[in-house]
């Protein structure tokens, strides 16, 4: 029988855990509220820092997503502790608004905005990545069109067309009739 | 609540001009980034003219 307690920590397990090996389990380097402001302001001069961020406005990733990231990151490095990186999220979100208007770029704000599910199929629209899919098979519209435009359905009454339709005289030729009227005897 | 959740909580108070003055009492000094510095900014950085192409020197 399985026993969870197997795979959970053996009690008293922190009290022998060496505290310092993740940046945040020290104390941060940054303890102001200014400082940590700073911290992330100039973390959007560097080049690589820019790219990625002004692309994920481009690409309509909410800026609230974008600011909890960058202070996750910070948390992360162990610059500034959880609690600052709350307090700071505000005008770091100003910032990036100055910024993104600056250099025009279009960005959903994400305040109020109802959370939108990361689901593979928009994640391949983030990226541009398209299947290989005919696209009469999606749209429903050019389906109904080609169904109209042919014979119809299964069950579909028959069209009347001039092609089936037969002359006087091939429907006197079917019906035993003869196109010369016979002799009468 | 989540830490996103809390992030925005935070963004819609300093946009409504909140500051944190329970952390301002404790470091003693007034903060910097305040809502209006960053509305100045915003201006400054748009009355800013933009260089020509020209003036810009090669290093």
């Amino acid at each position: 029988m399985f026993d969870p307690r197997t795979i959970g920590p053996i009690p008293g397990e922190n009290y022998t855990a060496d505290t310092r090996n993740y940046p945040w389990h020290r104390p941060p380097e940054i303890e102001t509220y200014d400082g940590t402001v700073e911290y992330v302001m100039k973390r959007m001069n560097d080049e690589t820092t820019a790219e990625i961020v002004y692309s994920l406005m481009e690409l309509g990733r909410p800026l609230t997503n974008i600011v909890a990231g960058l202070m996750m990151q910070g948390i992360g490095r162990g610059k500034f502790q959880i609690d600052m990186a709350i307090l700071a999220a505000g005008p770091v979100y100003r910032y990036l608004q100055i910024l993104a208007d600056s250099e025009n770029i279009k960005y959903e704000d994400g305040l109020n905005a109802k959370r939108t599910p990361i689901t593979s199929t928009t994640l391949k629209m983030m990226m541009g990545v398209v299947d290989d899919v005919d696209p009469e098979e999606t749209d429903p519209e050019s389906a109904v069109e080609a169904v109209s435009e042919g014979e119809g359905g299964l069950m579909a009454p028959a069209q009347p067309t001039e092609e089936m339709t037969a002359t006087a005289e091939e429907q006197a030729l079917m019906l035993g009739g003869s196109d010369t009227e016979e002799e009468v005897v | 609540m989540k830490f996103e959740d809390a992030i925005e909580k935070s963004i819609k108070s300093f946009l409504k001009g909140s500051m944190p003055e329970e952390l301002m009492k404790v470091q003693g000094n007034p903060v910097i980034y305040t809502p209006d510095y960053m509305d100045e900014l915003e201006t400054d950085l748009a009355d800013m003219e933009p260089e020509a192409e020209d003036e810009v020197e090669d290093v």
